[in-house]
C-alpha cells in the first residue's frame, strides 16, 4: 500500500512537470581516448531533467529555461559538470576516474559510488581472483580485504574454506556470511553427502565474476536485516557492453604436489626404533614375544614402502573458459562457456566442472529495461572414501590422510603374490611382523580403499534471474526481480566388502552403497522503487523501498544397500541383499521482508544512511524482526577550512564516517525447531511413533549490534589511499543447546533444548592502504597492504551451562568456549618434559604437581607416580591425570591479526603479481603429532631419532619409547606438547605475465594475448610443524577451530595460463 | 506520456499483487513427523506410539544389547579381548569413571525410556483415554508403566548400592513421573532405593490389573513375546522382589502363574513353559512359549541396535577369527564340572581354530549379524529359578518344589543329570547349585551382576581384575558426570 502511494505521487509529478517551458539541448559524450561512452548520465542540475547516452555517446533531452549547469556522471569517468548557457549542442570529454574512489559499490539493491557510502565495504576485482587455481572464488579471497579471513581447511579440493568477516559471530549457528550472487542470496557450506565436499560456490568459474563487495558493518549489511550478522557478500558477475562482439579465451594447466609433508620413518628407521620400543616393554612384561621385521618383496630386495606414494600424487588440472560480449544500442550480453578438471593431491580426489553463463540486458526504450541471467553449471566431486578430513572424519580408521602417515613402512600394500595385502576386514597383514604372536597392524591398507571405493557426488546448479524495470521518470526506477537458485545434489557411495568400511556397520558386511537425490531450491522475488532526487542543487536524496520473498525447499531420498549379492558388483543398482534408506529429507523455510533505504547528503559533503529491514522467517518462533543501521559520513576535504589550511594539497579526499546498527542471524536454525514432534520408526518392523524432538516456540533471531567508525582518506590526488576502521560487534541472544540434566530424558538433542541465551563480541581494528607508488608509460607499480585486529570474547552463556565442549569427530575434546575467553579456547592437560632420570613423561595435574607416567609398570610400581615414587592419588584414592580433573585453558585458537599485502609492478609488456598473506596470534592443536609419536604400532615421525630418552642422564624432548604407550605423547590425551603457535607469512600467488607486443597481436587479427605461470603457496614462514598452518579439521565450526588432526596436506601448484582476447 | 502511465499502472498493479505473498509458508507443517499436538488424535497414533515405548527400551544402549553385556562383563565368567573403553573395557575391569560411554549412555538412555513413558501416560491421561477407551487405554497405560519399572529396575542395579545394603535406604534416583516437555527441570534430588523399589511394584501392580491376559491365542506367537501381557508383570516382579530379598513376596507372585508341580506350564494367562529344545530360544524366529518379553530386530537399519551395542560384536567370535570383545573365561562358569560335556547349553560354547584367537573360547548364543538375534529381557527358566530359591530362602529347607524347578530347568538341558531333595545336604548347598544354575542357564543373557548385587556378593577376579568387595570402590557404578554437573540437587552416596 505504502509503495502504491508512492507511485501515485510519483504520477502526479509526471502531470506537473508538462507545465515547464522547455527546450532541447544535444551532444555526445567520449571518453579520454575520443570513444563514445553509452549509459552515460546527463542531469541538469538541482532537477528531474535528465536522460542516458546512446551506444554512440550521443543525446538529446529537453530542458527547462534557464536550466544552469549540466552534470555528466558515467562508470568508471570523473563526473563533469558543464554550463549550459544559451549553448544547444553540449559534448563532453569525460576523464577517467580518480580511481577506485569512484567507482560503484554493489550495496544491496542497487549500486552506489564508493565516495557516496557511508558504509564499512570492501571490494575486491574479479581480475584478482581470477586464473588461480581454487575451485570456488572465495578461496581466493585470503588476504585481498581487510578483516576478511579465508582458511583454506586441507587439500581436499572444492572443500569450502572457513570464511569470516570479522572474527567468528556464532556459536551454534554458521558464521558464514550470505553470499548474494547478482541480487539472489545462494547456497553455501558443504552441501554433498559423500566424503567429498560439494562447495555450491564452486558452480560459479572465478573468470565470470566482475567484482565481490564485501559488506562488514550494520549500515553495509542491515538491508539484508535478519542474515546480515556476518556480513555480506555481493558477488556480481559480468555484463557485456555496447559494441563490437568482444571473444576471449582464458586457460590454464596447473601442477599441484603436497608440501611440508611430515618426515617419517623408513622401513630400517622404523624397525629399529619399535623393537626398541618393545625391548623396553619386554623388560617389564615377559609375556611379551615378538619382533618388527623387514620381509623382502618378490624380488628379493627389503620392502620399504612410503605409504604418501600411494596416497598422494602430483595432481594435474587444467581449466579453460571462453566468453563473448558486446551488444548493440539497446542490449548487451555476456556469455561464457568455462570447463575445468582439477585432480586433488590426493589420488582420485577430483573437481571437475562445467558452466555456462548468459547475462543479457536490454533497453527496451526510454522507460524499460529488461533482462536477466542464465547460469547453469555441473559438478563433479570425486574422493575414493574418506580423506579424514571433512569435519567429523579425524579419527576414521579409513581415512588416508592418516593412514599414509601412519601405516607401517615394513608391510607392502600388495603380498608378493600380487593380492592386496590384508590380514582382515579392517587390518592391514603383517607380512611375519608378530608382536605376541599376531599381527599388530590393525590399520586399514590404504592402497585397498583408493582403489575400490568411492564416495562421490554431482551438483547440478541452476541460477537464474529476470528483472523489468522502469524508469517513468529519469529519478525513479522501479524494478521487480523474479530469481531462482536450484542445487540438484547426487550422491554415490561405495564400499568394497573386502576390507574397510563396507565390512561392517552401516555399510557392511559384505559391502555397501549409498545414493541419494537432493532438491535444494530458492526462489526469490523481488521488488524494489527507488527515487533519486536532487533539491536546490545540494540536497541529494535517494529513497529504495521494497518488498521481497524467498522460500526454500529441500527435499531428497536415496537408499542404503549392504551386502553384495556378487562381489563384482560396484553401483547402487545391482544386487544386494538389505536395503535401508538413506538422505530422506524434506524441509522448507520462508523469509517475508521489507525494506527501505534512505540515503543523503548535502553538497557531496555530509553524508547520513538509513537501512531498515523487516524480515519474517517461518523457522522462528517469534517470527518478526526488524534490523535497521544508520551512518554518518563527513568529507572533510570539501570544507573550506581545509583548503584555508592547504590540507587539500595532500590530501585529496578525506572522509570521517561512523555507523551503528543491529542486523540478526539465522543461518543454520533447523527449519521445524519450534515444533515438538513424534517421529516414525519400527520396532520388530512394526511402525512406532517416538517423541523425538523438543520444540522451542520462543525462539527468534541471535542479534548483533555492530558500530563502526572510520575514516577515508586520499593523498596526493588519490595515489594512495587509506582506509582506517574501528568496530565492535556485540553478539546477544546467541541460540546454545542448553544441557538439562540427563534423567530429565528429554529427547533430540538429547536433553538440551535450543534457546536465545549467550552473548559475545568481536571487536577490532582494520587498515587499509592502496598506493601506487610508481605510474609511467612504462612502469607501474601498484602496492596494497591490509591489516586486521580482532578481539573475540565470549561474555555469557545459559544458566547451567557454564562451558561448551566441542569434540573433534566424537572423540578428542581440544576446544572448550567459556566465558571471559575466545570461543573454541584450546584447553589440554600440562607436561614438563622427560624425567632424566627415568625417562619417563612428567604430567602436571590442577595444582601444578607433577606426576610422572610409564604405560606399562615393572613390578613394585604404577602408572602414575609422584616424584617421590609413590602411587600418585586423589582424594585418597589411585587416580590418573586426565583431561577432565586436570586440563587447563591453554590459548586462543582464534587468530588475532590477519591481512595480506599485494603487489601489481607492470614493465612494458611484463606484469609481476604477488600477495602474501599472514595470521597471527593464535595457536594450534597438533592433533596429527600426537599420532607421529604414537608407541603402538604407528609410524612416527623421523623428529623422534637422537630426541627420545635411552639411558640414566639423558635430557630429551621425548620419552623413553615403550611400545603400546599411546599416553606419553598425547593420543589418549591432549596435551600442551602438541599445541604450537599457528602464525605464518605465506607467499600464496605469485604471477609473471606477459603481453604480446601489440605490432605482433595486429597482424595475429587479435586484439591482446597474454601468457602467464603462476605459482600459489611458493614458500611459508611459520614456526608451525605441521603441513600448513592454515588448516580446520573440523571445517566451519564456530567453536572448534585451530585443531589438525590427520588431515591432507595443502598442495602447492604451479600453473601456465594463456589469455587471448578477439 | 501516455506510455509512462501505462507502465507505471502496470508495475504498480505488480506491486500491488504482492500483498499475495504466501503469508501460509510462514507456519510450515513437517510433513514427515507428527506434531506434538496431534499424536494422541487417533487410535493408530496412540497404538504407534506404544510400539515406540517398546523401540526406545530397544535402544542399542539399553536393551538393544549394551545393557545385557554389562550384565555379564561385569562378572567373572567373561574375558576383554579388546582394550577399547566404548566397547566397556572398563566395564569388565570393574573401573568406570563417570564420563564412560557405559555409564553415561545407560543412565541417559534408561531416562529416555522413562520419560517417553511418563509422556505417554500424561498424555493418555489428558487426551489418548477418551480416544481408545478405557480398557484399551488403561492396558497401554499398563505396558507403559510396565516399561518405566524396567527401566528404574535396571538403573537401580547399576547406579544405587543394592537394597540388601541398609534395607533400602541408601540414595537411589531422582524419581521422576510426570513427562517433562521442556527446560527448566534438571534439578531433582534422589529418592531412597527403597522408595523407586516402591514406585517399580506399584507400576508392576498396574500392570498386572490392567495388561490383558494375553496378547494372542498361542504362547510361541510374536505378540507374547514382544509385548506385555499380564504374566510379564508378574514374572517382572518375581525378579524385582529377589533383588529385594523379599522372597516370601517372589513365592506370592510367582504362585500366580507357576503351578506346584511339573510340567511347570503357567496355570494362567500366557502358557509359558520351558521349551523342550534349549538352543531353540535362540535361533530365528525365536518365538518361544518361554519367552516372556524379548526385544525383536528386523534388518531395517532404524529397527537395528547400532554398532557396538549388538550383542553379535561383544560375544561372537567369526570364523576367520574376528569380531569378539570378550571371550568366556576358561575358569568362569564353563569350567564348572557339574555342567555336563553333553548339556545342551555347552554347545553354545565354541573353542576357536582361527589364528588370531586359537584356543580362545567364545559364547555363540547371538551369531547373527543382520537382523541381529532378538535380545531376551525375561524368560520362564528365571522365574522357576526366582521361584526355586526364594522357596529355599524362605523355608530354609530342601525344599522339594525348589528342587523340582531346579530339576525342570536342568533336565531340560542335560538329561543325564537329575537332581533329588537327596542332592542337597543343606538348604545352602541347594542355593548355590540354583546360583549356580543361573549362570549356566544365562550365561550373556545379563542377569549376573544383578544376581551378585542383590546378594552383596564380592565381584570375583577374573584375568588381570581384581575383585571388588562391596565396600570397595567401583563396586556400583559412578553417577553420570552429566547428571552430576547439571542437577544442582543431586548427592552423591
Amino acid at each position: 500500500m505504502r509503495k502504491l502511494l508512492l507511485l501515485l505521487m510519483a504520477v502526479g509529478l509526471c502531470v506537473t512537470q508538462l507545465l515547464a517551458q522547455t527546450r532541447t539541448i544535444a551532444g555526445k559524450i567520449t571518453g579520454p581516448d575520443g570513444s563514445p561512452i553509452p549509459n552515460a548520465s546527463i542531469i541538469v542540475k538541482g532537477t528531474n531533467y535528465g536522460t542516458t547516452s546512446k551506444a554512440n555517446g550521443t543525446y538529446s533531452m529537453n530542458v527547462p529555461e534557464g536550466s544552469k549547469i549540466l552534470v555528466i556522471s558515467a562508470v568508471g569517468m570523473s563526473d563533469m559538470e558543464i554550463s549550459i548557457g544559451n549553448k544547444g549542442i553540449i559534448n563532453a570529454a569525460l576523464d577517467a576516474s580518480d580511481k577506485a574512489l569512484s567507482e560503484v559499490v554493489v550495496v544491496g539493491y542497487g549500486t552506489q559510488k564508493r565516495k557516496e557510502v557511508t558504509g564499512n565495504y570492501s571490494n575486491v576485482k574479479g581480475t584478482e581472483i581470477a586464473e588461480k587455481p581454487v575451485q570456488s572464488f572465495e578461496s581466493a579471497l585470503a588476504g585481498r580485504a581487510a578483516g576478511v579471513q579465508i582458511t583454506v581447511p586441507n587439500g581436499v579440493v572444492n572443500n569450502p574454506p572457513v570464511f569470516r568477516i570479522r572474527g567468528t559471530n556464532s556459536i551454534s549457528l554458521s558464521s558464514y556470511p550470505l553470499v548474494v550472487i547478482d541480487g539472489v542470496p545462494t547456497f553455501t557450506g558443504d552441501q554433498g553427502a559423500t566424503n567429498a565436499p560439494a562447495n555450491p560456490l564452486a558452480s560459479i568459474n572465478p573468470n565470470d565474476i566482475e567484482s565481490i563487495d564485501i559488506a562488514k558493518d550494520a549500515a553495509a549489511a542491515a538491508i539484508y536485516g535478519s542474515r546480515a550478522a556476518n556480513g555480506v557478500v555481493f558477488v556480481t558477475t559480468k555484463k557485456g557492453k555496447s559494441g563490437r562482439a568482444k571473444v576471449s579465451y582464458d586457460g590454464w594447466v596447473g601442477f599441484t604436489k603436497a608440501m611440508r609433508l611430515p618426515d617419517i620413518f623408513n622401513a630400517q628407521q622404523y624397525v629399529d626404533y619399535k623393537n626398541e620400543a618393545l625391548n623396553n616393554l619386554k623388560a617389564v612384561s615377559p609375556s611379551t614375544t615378538g619382533s618388527f621385521i623387514i620381509p623382502n618383496d618378490k624380488n628379493g630386495n627389503p620392502i620399504n614402502t612410503n605409504w604418501y606414494d600411494e596416497v598422494y600424487r602430483q595432481s594435474f588440472s587444467h581449466s579453460h573458459s571462453v566468453s563473448v560480449a558486446g551488444g548493440t544500442e539497446g542490449t548487451t550480453y555476456y556469455f561464457s562457456a568455462g570447463y575445468t578438471d582439477q585432480q586433488g593431491i590426493l589420488k582420485k580426489n577430483s573437481f571437475n566442472r562445467s558452466n555456462i553463463l548468459l547475462n543479457v540486458d536490454s533497453r527496451v526504450n526510454k522507460i524499460l529495461s529488461v533482462g536477466g541471467k542464465i547460469a547453469y553449471s555441473n559438478e563433479k566431486n570425486k574422493i575414493p572414501g574418506t580423506s579424514g578430513s571433512l569435519p567429523g572424519e579425524a579419527f576414521n580408521s579409513a581415512g588416508v590422510a592418516r593412514l599414509a602417515l601412519g601405516l607401517p613402512p615394513n608391510v607392502a600394500p600388495y603380498n608378493n603374490d600380487g593380492t592386496y595385502n590384508i590380514a582382515s576386514a579392517t587390518a592391514i597383514g603383517g607380512m611375519g611382523s608378530l608382536v605376541n604372536n599376531a599381527n599388530p597392524y590393525t590399520f586399514n591398507n590404504a592402497t585397498m580403499l583408493l582403489n575400490l571405493n568411492r564416495s562421490n557426488n554431482e551438483l547440478n546448479h541452476i541460477q537464474s534471474n529476470v528483472y523489468v524495470q522502469l524508469k517513468p521518470l529519469s529519478w525513479i526506477t522501479l524494478r521487480s526481480t523474479y530469481g531462482i537458485d536450484n542445487v540438484l545434489i547426487d550422491n554415490d557411495v561405495f564400499l568394497n566388502p573386502y576390507h574397510g568400511d563396507g565390512t561392517s556397520g552401516g555399510n557392511g558386511p559384505g559391502g555397501g552403497a549409498t545414493a541419494s537425490y537432493l532438491k535444494n531450491k530458492i526462489w526469490l522475488w523481488t521488488n524494489t522503487a527507488q527515487f533519486d532526487y536532487t533539491f536546490a542543487d545540494v540536497h541529494n536524496f535517494s529513497l529504495l523501498v521494497g518488498n521481497e520473498q524467498q522460500r526454500f525447499t529441500g527435499d531428497g531420498f536415496g537408499i542404503n544397500r549392504r551386502t553384495l549379492s556378487d562381489s563384482a558388483y560396484t553401483v547402487i543398482q545391482a544386487g544386494f541383499t538389505t536395503n535401508n534408506t538413506a538422505g530422506m529429507t524434506i524441509t522448507q523455510n520462508y523469509l517475508l521482508s521489507s525494506f527501505g533505504r534512505l540515503n543523503y547528503n548535502f553538497d557531496k559533503k555530509y553524508y547520513i544512511s538509513a537501512n531498515v529491514r523487516q524480515d519474517e522467517y517461518s523457522a522462528l518462533g517469534v517470527k518478526k524482526g526488524n534490523f535497521y543501521g544508520f551512518s554518518a559520513g563527513w568529507e572533510v576535504a570539501k570544507e573550506n577550512f581545509w583548503k584555508n589550511l592547504g590540507a587539500d594539497q595532500i590530501f585529496s579526499s578525506f572522509k570521517l564516517r561512523g555507523s551503528y546498527g543491529k542486523v540478526g542471524n539465522i543461518a543454520g536454525i533447523n527449519d521445524f525447531a519450534t515444533y515438538s514432534t513424534y517421529s516414525s520408526g519400527l520396532y520388530g518392523g512394526n511402525p512406532t511413533l517416538v517423541y523425538n524432538a523438543v520444540g522451542n516456540n520462543k525462539i527468534t533471531w541471535e542479534t548483533s549490534k555492530k558500530t563502526d567508525v572510520g575514516i577515508e582518506f586520499g593523498l596526493f590526488n588519490d595515489r594512495i589511499r587509506s582506509e582506517i576502521a574501528y568496530y565492535k560487534n556485540n553478539i546477544d541472544n546467541l541460540l546454545l543447546n542448553v544441557p538439562q540434566a540427563p534423567s530429565v530424558g528429554l529427547p533430540g538433542g538429547p536433553n538440551s533444548v535450543f534457546m536465545n541465551v549467550g552473548k559475545m563480541y568481536n571487536q577490532g581494528i582494520e587498515f587499509s592502504a592502496n598506493a601506487q607508488v610508481i605510474d609511467t608509460k612504462d612502469f607501474g607499480w601498484n602496492t596494497s597492504f591490509n591489516f586486521s585486529y580482532n578481539k573475540n570474547q565470549v561474555t555469557a552463556l545459559a544458566n547451567g551451562l557454564t562451558e561448551i565442549q566441542t569434540t573433534t569427530s566424537s572423540l578428542e575434546t581440544v576446544n572448550k568456549t567459556v566465558v571471559g575467553k575466545s570461543v573454541g579456547y584450546l584447553w589440554v592437560v600440562r607436561t614438563a618434559g622427560v624425567d632424566p632420570a627415568t625417562g619417563r613423561r612428567i604430567f602436571v595435574n590442577a595444582n601444578g604437581d607433577q606426576v610422572y607416567y610409564q604405560n606399562t609398570a615393572p613390578t613394585g610400581q604404577f602408572q602414575w607416580m609422584t616424584a617421590d615414587g609413590k602411587q600418585y592419588q586423589k582424594n585418597g584414592s589411585n587416580a590418573s591425570v586426565n583431561q577432565a580433573d586436570d586440563g587447563v585453558l591453554y590459548a586462543s585458537s582464534v587468530p588475532k591479526y590477519v591481512g595480506g599485502w599485494s603487489n601489481t609492478v607492470n614493465y612494458k609488456n611484463f606484469d609481476v603479481n604477488f600477495l602474501f598473506t599472514y595470521q597471527m596470534g593464535n595457536y594450534l592443536y597438533y592433533g596429527t603429532n600426537a599420532g607421529l609419536h604414537d608407541q603402538r604400532f604407528w609410524n612416527n615421525s623421523t623428529d623422534l631419532l637422537g630426541n627420545y630418552w635411552q639411558k640414566p642422564g639423558d635430557v630429551k624432548k621425548f620419552p623413553k619409547p615403550l611400545y603400546g604407550d599411546n599416553t606419553s605423547n598425547g593420543s589418549a590425551t591432549p596435551l600442551d606438547i602438541n599445541v604450537f603457535k599457528g602464525d605464518y607469512i605465506k607467499l600464496r600467488t605469485v604471477q609473471i605475465g606477459y603481453n604480446l607486443p601489440k605490432s605482433v597481436v595486429d597482424k595475429a587479427h587479435i586484439s591482446k594475448a597474454r601468457f602467464y605461470v603462476a605459482g600459489q603457496n611458493l614458500a611459508i614462514i611459520t614456526k608451525y610443524p605441521g603441513p600448513d598452518p592454515e588448516v580446520s579439521s573440523n571445517g566451519n565450526s564456530g567453536t572448534s577451530f585451530g585443531v589438525d588432526r590427520n588431515t591432507l596436506a595443502n598442495g602447492r601448484t604451479i600453473t601456465l595460463g594463456l589469455n587471448v582476447g578477439f | 506520456m501516455k506510455l509512462k502511465f501505462i507502465y507505471t499502472l502496470s508495475m504498480a498493479g505488480m506491486l500491488v499483487s504482492l500483498s499475495a505473498c504466501h503469508r501460509e509458508y510462514l507456519n510450515p507443517t513437517p510433513q514427515s513427523v507428527v506434531s506434538d499436538a496431534s499424536a494422541f488424535s487417533t487410535a493408530a497414533r496412540i497404538s504407534s506410539q506404544v510400539l515406540g515405548l517398546y523401540a526406545t527400551l530397544k535402544n542399542g544402549s539399553f536393551y538393544g544389547g549394551r545393557v545385557i553385556v554389562y550384565g555379564d562383563v561385569r562378572g567373572e565368567d567373561f574375558l576383554a579381548q579388546d582394550p577399547n573403553l566404548v566397547t566397556n573395557y572398563d566395564v569388565w575391569a570393574l573401573n568406570v569413571t563417570n564420563t564412560a560411554t557405559s555409564v553415561k549412555g545407560l543412565w541417559l538412555q534408561a531416562y529416555q525410556v522413562i520419560n517417553a513413558c511418563n509422556v505417554f501416560i500424561d498424555g493418555m491421561n489428558s487426551k489418548g483415554l477418551a480416544v481408545v477407551g478405557n480398557t484399551v487405554g488403561n492396558a497401554y497405560l499398563g505396558e507403559a508403566m510396565l516399561i518405566r519399572a524396567l527401566a528404574y529396575y535396571n538403573l537401580l542395579q547399576y547406579y544405587a548400592r543394592p537394597y540388601a545394603d541398609g534395607s533400602g535406604s541408601k540414595l537411589g534416583l531422582p524419581l521422576r513421573l510426570t513427562g517433562i516437555l521442556g527446560p527448566g527441570f534438571s534439578d531433582l534430588a534422589r529418592s531412597s532405593v527403597a522408595d523407586v523399589y516402591a514406585q517399580i511394584l506399584s507400576d508392576l501392580n498396574f500392570a498386572e490389573a490392567n495388561l490383558p491376559l494375553s496378547n494372542a491365542a498361542a504362547a510361541a506367537s510374536a505378540a507374547n513375546i514382544t509385548r506385555a501381557h499380564r504374566n510379564t508383570a508378574i514374572s517382572l516382579k518375581t525378579r524385582v522382589y529377589l533383588s529385594m530379598q523379599k522372597y516370601d513376596k517372589v513365592i506370592e507372585e510367582a504362585n500366580k502363574i507357576v503351578p506346584a508341580s511339573a510340567p511347570f506350564t503357567a496355570k494362567s494367562g500366557v502358557a509359558n513353559a520351558l521349551v523342550s529344545d534349549y538352543t531353540t530360544i535362540f535361533k530365528a524366529p525365536y518365538i518361544t512359549a518361554e519367552a516372556i518379553l524379548s526385544m525383536p530386530f528386523t534388518s531395517s537399519s532404524n529397527d537395528a541396535p547400532g554398532t557396538q551395542n549388538d550383542l553379535r560384536s561383544y560375544f561372537y567370535a567369526a570364523a576367520n577369527g574376528v569380531g569378539s570383545i570378550f571371550s568366556l573365561n576358561p575358569s568362569g562358569i564353563i569350567a564348572n564340572t557339574g555342567w555336563t560335556a553333553t548339556d545342551a547349553r555347552r554347545s553354545f560354547i565354541v573353542t576357536s581354530v582361527a589364528t588370531q584367537n586359537i584356543g580362545k573360547i567364545y559364547m555363540t548364543k547371538y551369531p547373527t549379524a543382520t537382523p541381529v538375534d532378538n535380545v531376551i529381557v525375561m524368560r520362564w527358566a528365571e522365574v522357576l529359578l526366582n521361584l526355586a530359591e526364594a522357596k529355599v530362602r524362605t523355608t530354609n529347607t530342601v525344599d522339594a518344589q525348589a528342587v523340582a524347578l531346579l530339576n525342570a530347568v536342568r533336565n531340560r538341558s542335560d538329561a543325564t543329570t537329575t537332581f533329588t531333595v537327596a542332592s542337597f545336604a543343606t538348604p545352602a548347598d541347594l542355593i548355590n547349585a540354583i546360583l549356580t544354575e543361573r549362570r549356566i542357564e544365562f550365561l550373556g543373557e545379563g542377569l549376573r551382576n544383578n544376581d551378585l548385587m542383590r546378594l552383596l556378593q564380592t565381584i570375583p577376579a577374573k584375568g588381570v581384575v581384581a575383585a571388588k568387595n562391596p565396600a570397595d570402590d567401583g563396586y556400583i557404578w559412578p553417577a553420570s558426570s552429566d547428571e552430576k554437573s547439571l542437577n544442582k540437587l543431586w548427592a552423591d552416596q
